[in-house]
């Protein structure tokens, strides 16, 4: 599949990076750029997955991103006026969904509408739209308790896109999914990235073949040797393109003839980490 | 359905099963009592004689509405000192504040009794602070280990809706953990309706139905003491009854969780 696109100004900048925790280096040198990616016709916004072996740094490179945590050296900037990232101001979804238990599923969405000052009735409005977007409209009154995974997963990531953000960020969105639900969460941020052109997501994942399914750019994060054998922290390591590799917007991916060739590629690298 | 599946262990049991063999341990052990010879306990006819002459001849229902509403005061006080001091704990400052207060469960009821005779001169103040000092350090110290088990992800998650810290107390402490709060709040009231009935026989102004069971205990009327056990036991539960409404209603969440995991060896 050959789709048309074009890469303009950036949206998601980090320069940098290096933490560390307990005198210990986590993450060196992190660096990577997502511009606006524009296709003729479409919304379309920029889906990154991030991969690589656990204990690597990914959910301190995660906690970053989300203004969390902040470096100890380095950046992050986001959105097109490429601002120094701040909490609240992108949209984090955690791998356990958290949601307030003691709120309903329309007060949980109103609390996140109204944070960003919205007023109550502006708030309910928007709070309705969303619902109504992720097919939540039945669940408005429902407790989190009572929601199923994926609800829940709708739910939350309805939550953290009532207001725009630059940026959303999802940390394990496939992690114990059988395949059938794993294609559904496939979908649903197929749907996320086609809604708004500036909004990047940000995946961090171990499934090499869901990330291939619905990113357009994968960042293997690994952790190299110096040539005096040290190690000082997590980078970036490999960049794949994947919108050059006629991957990306693929409506049946997975029997494209660069999946397969690509997911080996992968592996490959993977195990180099 | 054969009964032998009530003997089988780890089995299931559901709640109107639970609550047929509870009332056939109930009937069994009202038999076992009316059948029961010894001259050292009651015959159910003698208490309910003896609860007759409390009732009609000794003012029951007035000791009994005096000891609620000095349990309901004290229970009042220890739940607003105790959120106070815990939720005051958020600020590093004041956190040594809980610990401290927490701690105190260990020091003596008796020599805290003259002290707050100093202080409050006796009277129905006196119970209240004997009964509210009785339940804070509890109640702060189950508190306390129930917001320190608050993981750090729901925190996070606040924060990452960009809510201020004073916003996250609120939404991830206070009424995060409010069903939490009020199982403490049972608990306590449990604590203190025990509580009551010795300080009341410490403290007997005012009356109330310590005072009454102190009376009975003097004179060795067995059949009145079990006729007022019976009434602190049936309060108490009734009282226990309407906090876990109270949370049902206040906190309909919390319940939530429960009832959709099965009950394996629920009681």
């Amino acid at each position: 599949m050959n789709c048309r696109y074009e890469l303009r100004e950036a949206l998601l900048t980090l320069d940098d990076l290096g933490l560390s925790l307990g005198g210990k280096p986590i993450l060196s040198g992190v660096s990577a750029c997502v511009r606006n990616v524009t296709r003729p016709g479409v919304l379309q916004g920029q889906v990154v997955g991030v991969l690589g072996p656990s204990g690597v740094g990914k959910t301190q490179l995660f906690r970053l991103l989300s203004g969390l945590t902040l470096p100890d050296r380095g950046r992050v900037l986001v959105g097109p006026k490429q601002e120094p990232v701040a909490r609240g101001q992108v949209g984090v979804v955690a791998q356990a969904y958290p949601l307030f238990e003691h709120y309903s599923v329309l007060q949980n969405l109103v609390v996140a509408a109204r944070q960003h000052g919205l007023d109550k009735a502006e708030a309910r409005k928007q709070a309705a739209e969303m619902l109504a977007r992720f097919a939540l409209q039945e669940c408005a009154s429902a407790y989190p308790a009572t929601l199923s995974g994926g609800q829940r997963q709708r739910v939350a990531i309805a939550q953290q896109l009532i207001r725009p953000k630059p940026l959303l960020l999802m940390d394990e969105p496939f992690s114990g999914l059988d395949l059938g639900m794993v294609r559904a969460v496939c979908a649903l941020l197929a749907e996320v990235s086609l809604h708004d052109e500036e909004l990047t997501t940000v995946i961090v994942t171990h499934d090499i073949s869901a990330a291939l399914s619905v990113a357009d750019t994968l960042w293997l994060l690994g952790r190299p040797r110096e040539t005096d054998g040290t190690c000082q922290g997590a980078r970036i390591v490999h960049t794949i393109d994947l919108m050059e590799r006629g991957l990306a917007w693929h409506p049946d991916v997975t029997h494209a003839p660069a999946f397969e060739s690509t997911k080996r590629e992968v592996e490959q690298r993977f195990a180099t980490l | 359905m054969s009964l032998l599946r009530f003997i089988e262990p780890n089995r299931a049991t559901s709640r109107g099963e639970l609550r047929v063999l509870a009332a056939i341990w109930l009937g069994a052990l009202l038999l076992g009592w009316a059948c029961s010879a010894s001259g050292l306990l009651p015959t159910p006819a003698e208490v309910l004689r003896a609860l007759r002459s409390l009732v009609f001849e000794q003012g029951l229902l007035a000791h009994l509405s005096s000891s609620l509403y000095t349990s309901l005061l004290a229970l009042v006080w220890a739940s607003a000192l105790s959120a106070l001091l815990c939720y005051a704990a958020v600020v590093p400052a004041l956190r040594p504040l809980a610990v401290l207060v927490g701690n105190l469960r260990f020091w003596g009821f008796a020599g805290v009794s003259v002290a707050f005779t100093l202080w409050f001169h006796g009277g129905r103040d006196l119970k209240v602070a004997l009964l509210t000092f009785g339940m804070t350090g509890f109640f702060v110290t189950g508190l306390h280990d129930e917001l320190s088990l608050i993981p750090r992800e729901r925190y996070e998650y606040a924060r990452a809706l960009g809510m201020s810290e004073w916003r996250v107390v609120w939404e991830v402490v206070i009424l995060g953990t409010c069903d939490r709060f009020l199982d403490l709040m049972r608990q306590n009231a449990a604590m203190g309706w025990m509580l009551l009935t010795m300080v009341e026989a410490l403290v007997r102004s005012d009356g109330g139905i310590g005072v009454l069971l102190a009376n009975q205990s003097k004179h060795l009327d067995l059949a009145s003491i079990a006729a007022l056990q019976g009434v602190i036991f049936g309060v108490g539960l009734l009282q226990d009854l309407a906090l876990a409404t109270l949370k049902r209603v206040l906190c309909p969440w919390a319940f939530l969780k429960v009832e959709d995991e099965s009950h394996e060896l629920s009681l």
